[in-house]
């Protein structure tokens, strides 16, 4: 094979044909010019491997493999280089050869080998970058995703005032501590914490001072309590977990820690403030014990502590819960009760010391509870004071007292006046003079056969509007007494204000009366406050007389009247008017 | 639990990802099933796809040889995909080795391959943000390390702006890369475009581009030119990538159906 005399000049020729067969197959990063270079260069290649003896397929394959290498890799790259080789390389450059034939097959059959060779091995380790790229990216993700959780979850379990943890993260705590006895814990306990009059603080100095408190307190607690769990739950509350313990000892300390931590003065903004705590105690066993039970009972415990002063722990009593817990079971009883007629009245005689006269009768509730028996004022009235279901209840006695006692009066005897307890609800309730006014219209009651008994502590509020209602009915010619008088705070001046008719004076005085030593100082409060009274052109009678002794020594004091068991226990109204009868 | 907003994403392959797709146009590799199954969709309803992508690219090339040529050493390539062949690097730092690059995308797999691909280049940088977010990208630590931008920088938003709407006002995001732009910087832009298309051609367009996470947004040359806003634009203006200085005079033939318009701006002293 030889080549013709003009050939050194055809493989640019060949070169520009085979460039723009191949432009637009994929892309090229190279001008048109590099491209026709880079041809160029493997057409001399290809013209060699065809005149070569022996022949060579390696140079074919290496043409093949530079045109991948090149980016001119894609299969209309390849079918375009194998058409434009066969057609027009032997003819631009001239070639001469016997077997030319044959060796521009074997030429192009090296050329594709090597090109689909090469491309296919790019075509693997992309596809092996890209994998291992998305894999990668996959990993990223998921790590930024844990980092994102984990501070998600860090926001969602921790105040964020104090960094402590909140209720959701406690709850999760104590739940797994009881859930799982497996951690060895045989008793667990809690510290309920609550800061005394801390509403004081925010609204005297602002929330900013008592934010910075509450992040001081938690500190402090921290710091002191750090080896048990501190938790913010919220506003002024705090609650530390004691995951093993060996007895209420071990709690007792660590809400005297606590209670020491909170009080130790704290310097916020230039205030030196000085707080003090609640704490509810809880210690039991892990066995049988449930979160919510538990934390209930630390709340009624706090609150036990609350109520007897706060500055100090309470512990959890189980008894004192139950009676709670069944007096409050009462107090939701009463609208039921109310309605099936459970109630009923017994009345006590108030009588004349002076001729021994039954002036009237105090009338007293009693409930006929289906499980329980009779049940006396002093088992539901406080409760139904609380609950505010005393509006009802008092409603109903003062109708009842109203109904029965106008049916005393047939006979002809001077029937006695029916005295009714007001609680300080009652009184302060808008409407009282209409209800009144209503029940003695219904009933038929004359006004001055009706004694309304108010506390001294009703009008320990500077309202004006219960004083101008019970002036009201004492002008229509209601009887008002003030119950209890001597006992509570007694502001006198309200005496001045008062329509009052009667002071009812404490049993506790009288009850003075039984012993030399104490009597003469009770006999001599007694006198005066009778004096008083009398002063005032109010009547005396005397609560609690159990004595024929006591009640000969206020009849010489000049007490004008006198109820107790001397005179007659509480009884139904039959009982006590078969007597004047 | 509700996942807050700056929780990320997970990596999804078996949706579509447009640098992918754009990576099969271009004869590549780097793209699994879905990106195929899309890119092949997407040659059916416009069967120059393929060429868009080659003429697209071969405007970057040229764009970015330009700019070099003419002294810059500084680039900032975003929305700069599956780096494939004729990277902005390559280009940059065959003429000036100590030229730099940053290249943005969003693509977390896009950003995982260019960071292996950069691997060992102290002098290019993948950053994974948004065009949407230019300020992110300006203050991005490795931006800020590896650019100085109180000197020129060649910006190169090239075939990703029809990823973003008008609502996210891209207006207003090139004004604000502009503005943090030293005199004699530069804006290489370019965008699908739909002069002279059917209204059904580009409707299939926007429906293959819906399967992705980046809906199509095409312009026309006047939006392209507006949005040059603040540069003098080079010759030949806005124009069929093509026809952009082409390396010879017959590669711009038919020009418009490489469907890509562009241009190159120079923010004056």
């Amino acid at each position: 094979m030889t080549e013709s005399p003009e050939a050194a000049s055809r493989p640019s020729t060949f070169a520009r044909a085979w460039a723009k067969a191949v432009s637009g197959t994929s892309y090229l990063p190279m001008t048109q010019a590099q491209l026709e270079a880079l041809l160029h260069r493997l057409t001399g290649q290809l013209a060699g491997a065809l005149l070569a003896e022996p022949f060579d397929l390696r140079a074919g394959h290496r043409v093949g493999a530079e045109l991948v290498a090149a980016h001119i890799a894609s299969a209309e790259g390849l079918g375009r280089t194998v058409e434009v080789i066969q057609l027009r390389l032997v003819r631009d450059l001239g070639l001469v050869a016997e077997d030319v034939e044959d060796r521009m097959a074997r030429l192009l059959a090296a050329v594709a080998t090597g090109y689909a060779r090469a491309l296919r091995d790019r075509t693997l380790d992309e596809q092996e970058s890209i994998r291992r790229a998305a894999m990668m990216a996959r990993t990223q993700a998921l790590r930024a995703l844990r980092a994102s959780e984990a501070r998600f979850r860090h926001q969602a379990t921790h105040d964020p005032l104090t960094g402590l943890p909140n209720r959701t993260l406690f709850t999760e705590r104590l739940t797994a501590a009881l859930n799982e006895p497996g951690r060895g814990a045989q008793r667990i306990g809690v510290c309920f914490l609550d800061l005394d009059r801390f509403k004081v603080v925010n609204d005297t100095l602002g929330h900013q001072v008592g934010d910075r408190l509450l992040t001081m307190v938690a500190e402090r607690l921290c710091q002191d309590l750090g080896e048990h769990l501190v938790a913010r739950l919220g506003g002024d509350e705090f609650v530390i977990l004691v995951e093993r313990t060996g007895g209420t000892d071990d709690m007792v300390k660590v809400a005297e820690t606590a209670l020491a931590a909170v009080r130790t003065p704290a310097l916020v903004d230039g205030h030196e403030l000085q707080v003090s705590a609640s704490i509810g105690i809880v210690e039991r066993q892990v066995a049988g014990a449930n979160p919510s039970d538990l934390m209930r009972a630390a709340d009624a415990t706090l609150h036990w502590a609350k109520s007897a002063g706060g500055a100090r722990w309470a512990l959890y009593d189980a008894e004192r819960s139950r009676r709670e817990l069944a007096r409050y079971a009462l107090s939701a009883a009463i609208p039921a009760a109310l309605e099936r007629g459970e109630f009923y009245l017994d009345y006590q005689p108030l009588t004349s010391l002076r001729d021994g006269r039954l002036l009237g009768v105090e009338a007293l509730v009693r409930w006929r509870h289906p499980e329980l028996g009779v049940l006396r004022p002093d088992s539901f009235i406080g409760l139904a004071e609380e609950t505010g279901l005393i509006v009802q209840l008092g409603g109903w006695v003062l109708a009842e007292a109203c109904r029965e006692a106008e049916a005393w009066s047939a006979g002809g005897v001077q029937a006695p006046f029916v005295s009714v307890n007001l609680a300080v609800r009652q009184v302060h309730r808008a409407g009282l003079v209409q209800d009144v006014l209503a029940l003695l219209r219904q009933t038929g009651l004359p006004p001055e056969r009706l004694q309304l008994e108010i506390t001294e502590s009703t009008m320990m509020s500077t309202a004006e509007e219960p004083v101008r209602a019970l002036r009201v009915l004492a002008d229509l010619g209601v009887r008002i007494a003030i119950d209890d008088f001597g006992t509570g705070y007694s502001n006198l001046a309200y005496l001045r204000d008062l329509p009052v008719t009667e002071l009812k004076v404490a049993g506790e005085f009288v009850a003075g009366l039984r012993s030399p030593a104490v009597g003469r100082t009770d006999e001599r409060i007694l006198a005066s406050l009778v004096s008083l009274a009398h002063a005032l052109d109010l009547t005396v009678t005397a609560e609690g007389v159990e004595t024929a002794g006591q009640a000969e020594r206020l009849r010489a004091i000049g007490c004008d009247a006198a109820q107790g068991w001397h005179f007659g226990k509480p009884a139904p109204a039959d009982r006590i008017l078969a007597r004047i009868r | 639990m509700q996942r807050p907003d700056w929780a990320p994403d997970t990596i999804d392959i078996e949706r579509p990802s447009v640098a992918r797709m754009y990576d099969y146009y271009l004869g590549g590799s780097h793209n699994f099933a879905a990106d195929r199954a899309a890119a092949q969709a997407m040659v059916a309803a416009v069967p120059e796809a393929p060429l868009m992508a080659q003429a697209n690219r071969a405007f970057l090339r040229r764009a970015v040889h330009h700019l070099a040529e003419a002294g810059i050493r500084q680039f900032l390539d975003i929305g700069s995909g599956i780096p494939t062949v004729g990277n902005v690097h390559e280009i940059a730092q065959r003429i000036d080795p100590a030229s730099r690059v940053v290249y943005v995308d969003v693509d977390p797999v896009a950003v995982a391959h260019s960071r292996e691909i950069l691997s060992g280049n102290d002098r290019a940088v993948v950053v994974q943000e948004d065009l949407r977010h230019p300020e992110a990208i300006l203050s991005h630590p490795d931006v800020r390390k590896l650019l100085d931008l109180s000197q020129p920088v060649a910006v190169m938003i090239v075939a990703v702006l029809h990823f973003v709407s008008d609502d996210d006002r891209p207006a207003e995001l090139l004004a604000t890369l502009r503005d943090a732009l030293a005199p004699g910087s530069y804006l290489v832009l370019s965008q699908a475009s739909d002069d002279g298309r059917s209204a059904d051609e580009r409707a299939e367009a926007e429906r293959v581009y819906r399967r992705t996470d980046s809906p199509l947004w095409i312009r026309g040359r006047a939006e392209l030119t507006a949005l040059f806003d603040g540069f003098e634009l080079l010759d030949p203006g806005v124009v069929w990538v093509p026809q952009w200085r082409p390396d010879t005079p017959d590669s711009a033939e038919d020009a418009e159906r490489a469907v890509f318009m562009g241009g190159v701006g120079r923010l004056g002293d």
